[in-house]
C-alpha cells in the first residue's frame, strides 16, 4: 500500500512550487523526495554497492514474467473499466441532476466500504461453489463451475469494480461538457447513433478517457489486496512480488530497485499523457 | 391544384395536461421563406422540433413531398438545421465541420473536397478551412453551421432562432447573408424568431403563433397592414390602443367615440360590431400626423416629451382619458419640432386605422 500513496503524492506535488509554497515545499521534500531517494539509495547500496539488483531484475525470467504480468493486468483492467464505465458515465451525465446525484452517490458510497471487505465479498460471488456459479448452474446454462477466481478473470473482476468510480469521475466531468445539441445536430447531418458515438461522442470525451485510464491503469501497476486475494499463482503482480521479496526474502535492495522501477515508469506515463493533453489543448483553439 | 411541398397537417404536441401546439396546419410551398414568429412558449420551435424529428407529435403529420417524414429518424430525414447556439463540431476544423454531413454519407473524396470548398464560398469564409470553430467569432461560426446545413443540398432548411446569441450589428450582417443565400441557393427554410424586426425582413411569409395556435399567417405586408387581431397589431410593429365605445357600422366604416368623448367615422372594419360594444382603436404612431390632413381626424392631447432620432421624431402624447400615445412623425413633418405644449391636436386618418373588440 506505500506504493500506491507515494504516487499520488508525486501527482498533487508535481505542480506547488511558488514562493510562498515554501511550507507545503518542506512538506514535499520531506515526505516525498526524501523516501524516494532512500528508495533509490537501498536500491543501489543494498546489499553492496553497484547496479547488481536491478542486473536481477531485469535478468531473472521470473522477475521479468512478473512485470509482464503487472502490465497486461493493468492493460485490461483499464480496458474493460473504460468499457464498462463509459455507458455509465454518459447515464449520468444526461440524468436528471437530482437523480444523477443519488446514484452518483451510490457509486462513492463504494469507495467507502473496507477494500479487504470488498474483496472477500468477490472472493464469496466468484468462487467454485460461489453464488454465481451456483445460479448459473442452477439456470442449467453451464454444467461445469467456471473458474472465475485465482486467475487473470478474477483480478479483472474484483479490480474493474474497486476502479470504475475513478474512470467513471472524470468521464462524467468531460460528458458533461459536451452540449447535448451538437449530437443532435450531427443526427440531422445524417449521422447514424453510431456515426455520431464515433466521430463526435467519443473523441470529444478523449481527455476524460486519457485521464481516468491513466489513473486506472497506473493504480492498477501497483494494486496488491486484489491481485493477492483474487489473483493465482501463476499470474503474479508487481506490488505482490515486492511484498515477498521484503517480507519472506528479507531483500531490501531488490524490492526497492523493483518499487522504484515501478515508480519510474508510472511518472514517465504521467509526462506522455501531459503532452498528449497539452497538445490536444493547444490544438483545440486559441 | 399541385400539392405543397412541405404540409404540416393538423399538429398536436401536449406535455401531460399543457397543449404546446394546437392542431397548426400550414403549407409550404418549395422555395418559401417561412418564419414561425411568437413570443416564447408559443409553440413555434416544438412545431420546428416536430419537423426535425427531435419530438414526436402527439397527432397530426408533416409530408415532404407527399410522403410521411414521421416514421423516419433524425438523422434519415435529410433536413438541414442551424442552431440558437452554435453547435459545431469543437474537435473538428471549419472544413471538416463542413465535410462531416458528407463524410456520415460516404461520399467520394474529391466530391467532399468540391462541395467544401463552394459552401466555404457561400458564406465566404475561404481563409477560415483550417481553423477551429473555438477560434472563430459567432457571427462566423453560425456562418459555418449555415455552410454544414446545406452542404448536403437539403430540401429544408430548419432555422432556430440562429441571431439570438448574436450583437445587433453581426445581427443585420447575417441577415443579409441569409438573404443571399436562400437567393441563391432556392432552399425551403423554416425560420423561428421572436423578433418581429428579423420576421419582417427575411420572410416571404410569417406564420405568428400564439399559446400553440397559428394567430395569423400571410406576408410581413398582410400582418401590418391588415393585422387579424388585437394581438397581431400589437405584436408586428409599433401600435397605440385607445378605448372606445362602437357606434354603429356602415358599407364597411365605423363609428366610434372615444373616452374624451370625440366621434371618429369611417374607420374601416370587417367584423361586425354590435351598438355601444366596447372596443379598441389601434393606430401606428408613423400613422399619426401633427398637422391636420384632407381625411383626418383629430385627438386632443397634452404633448409630454419629444425625443429627435435623425430620420424620425418621437413625441410620446397623453389624451384628456389618460391614455399614452406614441407617435412617430418624420422629422421634417410639419409641426414636428413643436416645443412640449398643452391643448395641442394630433391626426391621424381613419382609414388607417383598425377597430378590435375589447
Amino acid at each position: 500500500m506505500q506504493g500506491i500513496s507515494f504516487r499520488r503524492s508525486s501527482v498533487a506535488g508535481l505542480p506547488a512550487g511558488s514562493g510562498s509554497a515554501l511550507p507545503a515545499l518542506l512538506l514535499v521534500g520531506l515526505f516525498f523526495i526524501m523516501p524516494v531517494v532512500a528508495l533509490l539509495l537501498r536500491s543501489v547500496t543494498d546489499p553492496e554497492p553497484g547496479l547488481q539488483n536491478y542486473a536481477t531484475l531485469f535478468g531473472s525470467g521470473t522477475y521479468v514474467r512478473v512485470f509482464l504480468n503487472t502490465f497486461l493486468v493493468a492493460s485490461v483492467v483499464t480496458a474493460v473499466t473504460i468499457l464498462v464505465a463509459f455507458p455509465v458515465a454518459w447515464m449520468l451525465a444526461i440524468m436528471p441532476p437530482a437523480m444523477g446525484s443519488i446514484v452518483f452517490g451510490i457509486i462513492v458510497l463504494s469507495m467507502w466500504t473496507n477494500l479487504l471487505t470488498r474483496t472477500y465479498a468477490w472472493m464469496v460471488l466468484l468462487q467454485r461453489t460461489g453464488v454465481i456459479n451456483r445460479a448459473l448452474m442452477g439456470l442449467g446454462i453451464i454444467h461445469e463451475p467456471l473458474p472465475l477466481i485465482n486467475n487473470l478473470a478474477g483480478v479483472t473482476i474484483g479490480m474493474v469494480y474497486i476502479m470504475l468510480p475513478f474512470m467513471i469521475l472524470p468521464l462524467v466531468g468531460t460528458l458533461r461538457a459536451i452540449d447535448p445539441m451538437t449530437l443532435r445536430a450531427a443526427a440531422l447531418c445524417g449521422a447514424s447513433p453510431f456515426e455520431a458515438f464515433r466521430r463526435i461522442l467519443l473523441p470529444l470525451s478523449l481527455p476524460g478517457v486519457a485521464a481516468g485510464g491513466l489513473m486506472v491503469f497506473v493504480m492498477s501497476l501497483g494494486y496488491f489486496v486484489t491481485p493477492a486475494l483474487l489473483g493465482g499463482t501463476s499470474n503474479m503482480m508487481l506490488a505482490e512480488m515486492i511484498a515477498q521479496t521484503v517480507q519472506s526474502l528479507l531483500n531490501w535492495g531488490l524490492g526497492s530497485a523493483a518499487a522504484f522501477v515501478l515508480l519510474v515508469v508510472t511518472m514517465a506515463l504521467y509526462a506522455i499523457q501531459l503532452r498528449l493533453v497539452g497538445a490536444r489543448r493547444a490544438g483545440g483553439g486559441i | 391544384m399541385t400539392r405543397s411541398f412541405l404540409s404540416i397537417r393538423a399538429l398536436r404536441k401536449t406535455f401531460g395536461a399543457f397543449v404546446a401546439v394546437h392542431d397548426v396546419t400550414i403549407d409550404v410551398p418549395k422555395g418559401e421563406f417561412l418564419t414561425f414568429l411568437g413570443p416564447s412558449g408559443s409553440g413555434k420551435s416544438t412545431t420546428l422540433y416536430a419537423i426535425a424529428g427531435f419530438q414526436d407529435p402527439s397527432s397530426g403529420d408533416v409530408l415532404l413531398e407527399d410522403m410521411s417524414l414521421l416514421s423516419v429518424p433524425s438523422h434519415k430525414r435529410n433536413i438541414g438545421m442551424v442552431f440558437q447556439r452554435y453547435t459545431l463540431f469543437p474537435h473538428l476544423s471549419v472544413a471538416e465541420n463542413i465535410a462531416f454531413p458528407l463524410r456520415v454519407r460516404r461520399r467520394p473524396d474529391a466530391e467532399i473536397k468540391r462541395k467544401v470548398a463552394d459552401m466555404l464560398a457561400l458564406v465566404r469564409l475561404e481563409n477560415f478551412a483550417d481553423r477551429h470553430p473555438g477560434a472563430l467569432s459567432g457571427g462566423q461560426q453560425q456562418r459555418v453551421a449555415l455552410a454544414r446545413a446545406l452542404a448536403y443540398d437539403p430540401p429544408i432548411l430548419l432555422m432556430d432562432e440562429p441571431l439570438s446569441a448574436l450583437d445587433k450589428k453581426l445581427r443585420q450582417e447575417i441577415q443579409a447573408e441569409i438573404r443571399r443565400i436562400h437567393r441563391e441557393t432556392g432552399v425551403t427554410i423554416l425560420y423561428v424568431t421572436h423578433d418581429q424586426e428579423e420576421a419582417l425582413h427575411l420572410s416571404d411569409r410569417i406564420a405568428l403563433f400564439r399559446e400553440g395556435r397559428i394567430e395569423q399567417i400571410g406576408t410581413g405586408e398582410d400582418l401590418y397592414l391588415r393585422p387579424a387581431s388585437e394581438f397581431v397589431a400589437g405584436f408586428i410593429g409599433n401600435s397605440n390602443f385607445l378605448p372606445a365605445e362602437h357606434l354603429q357600422t356602415a358599407r364597411g366604416a365605423s363609428t366610434i367615440r372615444l373616452a374624451d368623448g370625440s366621434i371618429v367615422t369611417g374607420i374601416k372594419t370587417t367584423t361586425s360590431f354590435g351598438q355601444g360594444q366596447r372596443v379598441r382603436l389601434m393606430v401606428r404612431p408613423e400613422a399619426f400626423r401633427l398637422a391636420p390632413g384632407a381625411t383626418s381626424a383629430a385627438l386632443a392631447v397634452e404633448i409630454i416629451d419629444t425625443a429627435f432620432f435623425g430620420d424620425r421624431r418621437r413625441v410620446m402624447a397623453r389624451t384628456a382619458a389618460g391614455d399614452e400615445i406614441d407617435v412617430r412623425p418624420a422629422s421634417d413633418a410639419e409641426g414636428a419640432d413643436s416645443a412640449t405644449t398643452s391643448g395641442k391636436r394630433i391626426f391621424f386618418d381613419p382609414g388607417s386605422a383598425f377597430l378590435f373588440p375589447a
